[in-house]
């Protein structure tokens, strides 16, 4: 008995040794079988500035938005090594929602197996393969979504973003100085699949340790869903009072779902055991 | 017949006594049974299986009017069996607050069979489907997280869970796969014409009924197709719109001006049972659809080809033509269907 407990001692303090030299800022392999946490942090932002809701922002396209409700869904987190070998997130789990309103702004991955990731990839939105599956596989997502108003109750759908506000129009553009609200519910139809991936090289690599947790900082940028490589206008998309914006459906979602692909940057990666960002 | 067993696998309440020797339920799945005359059905029932508890349950809850707000209106209430599951004598479906919807309620039947909901495709996914009339302000106005909150309160409804899942959880997602359970498994397939049609018993059409039947195939089935009865696509009938609702039908949900006016091609199956008919209820008689067909249809945005291939827009047909094709119209009446005491829950 004391000779076993002495075996543990000497397991033990074998254990810490090991520990201690993987803290080393120029990182070490990690132990086969082991496995840390990922945390992401979503920066919202609107063409390079902070974004704060009720704050007014010009873009390209003649129009000054105000934002109101910032909200969306990040899904299907993949992580990848230098190799190319990904590392998928338990589908089941891998549905988030970022709320600049609420302010939710991160993604918590646990259980991820260690290893030096250089590259994440994830959906925005939901896909329709998992949507087709019903609330099975879900979970109790539909519940989360539709607290956070990421739910269509007409239709059966999620909002992959939520974006509303008022906007006015300047002159020069065809407008006129009145504020009308606007409001950008992007999302799939039973006619569309607007559910969109992106891949990210990290610039760093974010090296997941037990007990130690990679923060990859990213940046979202708001403007692009109207002002990005194809430009949506909203004084075009009056309803036919002309009281206000709405786009929710038809070739605008396409534009939208292909504008977002560049609507993420990893902005930078922390390495270590802290928690900011 | 072809034949699907899902094997699901084997839940806790799989043994008939426990530990204090008190009788537990089992649970068992359901054979989902595809008719022969039937195509292969359009919905993954494997992705949610019906069982014994799952169905009743899913049954309770169609019947129950706690899916509403103020607990007036069950799904039952515009789906009744007798209608073949639609609002007999309704041109709206009805709500809470006695408000009145835009759309007459289509019939509940062969769901699985089905890869669009609604007139105007606004759902795809059986399971989910339920979401549209609950949160419907002029129907049931509700929301889940409420009805999960009253289910909750009643130990009828716990046990019936913990019975049908295998996580035993009265929730959300539950309730909507126990709704998907029920209505996958209301399959309409005896009428008289099937039973001609598979050479069963029973399945005699009179001279008339197959006079009909071939006019039907000529001038109808393209749209109306297979033995469901509808090719599931969406189409403008040529109906002039009702400037009151300027109802614009699938363009609603997709955004794109070729949908306008464009609804679901409704099943004919029991079709004598369900009026009035169209998306808005405003034929209340078969001879009227058909008298729209022979002369009322209209030149609208999109109208679909197939109704301007003769020199006047419609389906030529003359009375005589019009009263066969309404008698094999009727051999789809399925009275098991309509009178089955597994889709009926009686309190």
């Amino acid at each position: 008995m004391k000779s076993r407990l002495k075996n543990i001692a000497g397991l033990l303090a074998l254990s810490l040794f090991i520990n201690s030299c993987s803290s080393d800022d120029n990182g070490s392999a990690p132990a086969d079988g082991t496995s840390g946490d990922v945390e992401l942090f979503f920066d919202n932002g609107v063409a390079g500035d902070a974004l704060m809701l009720g704050n007014s922002y010009t873009n390209s396209n003649g129009e000054t938005l105000i934002f109101e409700r910032f909200t969306y869904i990040v899904s299907n987190f993949v992580l990848i090594k230098e190799d190319g070998s990904e590392f998928t997130y338990p589908k089941n789990e891998s549905y988030f929602i970022i709320n600049e309103e609420t302010g939710q702004f991160t993604v918590h991955l646990e259980n991820v197996p260690a290893g030096d990731y250089k590259k994440i990839k994830f959906g925005i939105g939901v896909d329709q393969q998992r949507y087709l599956q019903g609330e099975t596989a879900q979970q109790s997502f539909w519940d989360l979504a539709f607290a956070n108003n990421m739910t269509w109750t007409w239709s059966t759908g999620y909002r992959f973003i939520n974006c509303q506000g008022t906007f006015t129009v300047d002159p020069a553009h065809g407008g006129d100085t009145t504020s009308r609200g606007f409001m950008i519910h992007q999302g799939s139809n039973t006619a569309t699949d607007n559910y969109r991936e992106v891949v990210l090289n990290l610039p760093t690599t974010a090296r997941v340790r037990e007990g130690e947790m990679p923060n990859i900082h990213l940046k979202s940028d708001a403007n692009v869903i109207l002002d990005g490589d194809t430009k949506i206008e909203l004084h075009h998309n009056l309803n036919g009072a002309g009281t206000a914006a709405s786009i929710m459906a038809g070739e605008n979602l396409i534009t939208i779902a292909n504008n977002t692909k560049k609507m993420f940057t990893v902005d930078h990666v922390h390495n270590g055991a802290g928690t900011h960002h | 017949m072809k034949k699907i067993v899902y094997f699901l696998s084997i839940l806790s309440v799989l043994s008939c006594q426990d530990d204090n020797g008190e009788y537990i339920e089992i649970d068992q799945p359901l054979d989902f049974i595809i008719p022969a005359n039937f195509p292969e059905p359009v919905q993954d029932i494997s992705y949610n299986a019906p069982t014994q508890k799952g169905f009743e349950l899913g049954r309770k809850l169609f019947y129950d009017g706690r899916l509403s707000r103020d607990g007036t209106v069950s799904c039952s209430f515009c789906h009744e069996q007798a209608s073949a599951f639609t609002h007999h004598g309704h041109d709206f479906s009805h709500g809470v607050d006695n408000l009145e919807g835009l759309r007459n309620a289509p019939a509940v039947q062969n769901m699985a069979f089905q890869g669009e909901y609604f007139y105007d495709g606004a759902s795809s996914s059986l399971e989910m489907l339920s979401i549209v009339p609950i949160h419907n302000p002029v129907e049931m106005d509700e929301n889940l997280e409420s009805i999960v909150l009253k289910l909750k309160q009643d130990p009828v409804y716990v046990k019936l869970f913990s019975q049908a899942f295998a996580n035993k959880e009265v929730s959300s997602g539950n309730m909507l796969k126990a709704l998907g359970q029920f209505m996958t498994m209301m399959v309409s397939a005896n009428s008289r014409y099937d039973k001609y049609v598979r050479n069963e018993a029973g399945g005699t059409l009179s001279t008339q009924e197959l006079q009909g039947r071939a006019l039907f195939q000529t001038n109808c089935a393209t749209c109306h197709a297979t033995d469901l009865f509808t090719d599931n696509k969406f189409r403008n009938n040529g109906l002039p719109p009702n400037p009151n609702l300027n109802d614009l039908g699938r363009e609603t949900v997709t955004g794109f001006a070729y949908d306008r006016y464009k609804f679901k091609v409704p099943s004919l199956r029991n079709v004598a049972l369900t009026a009035p008919y169209m998306h808005d209820g405003r034929f209340g008689s078969l001879q009227s659809v058909l008298n729209f067909y022979a002369s009322g249809v209209q030149n609208t945005q999109n109208l679909d080809p197939l109704l301007q291939q003769h020199p006047t827009l419609g389906i030529p047909l003359n009375q005589q033509e019009k009263e066969a094709i309404i008698a094999f119209l009727k051999t789809l009446t399925d009275e098991e269907f309509v009178s089955n005491p597994l889709f009926y829950f009686r309190t």
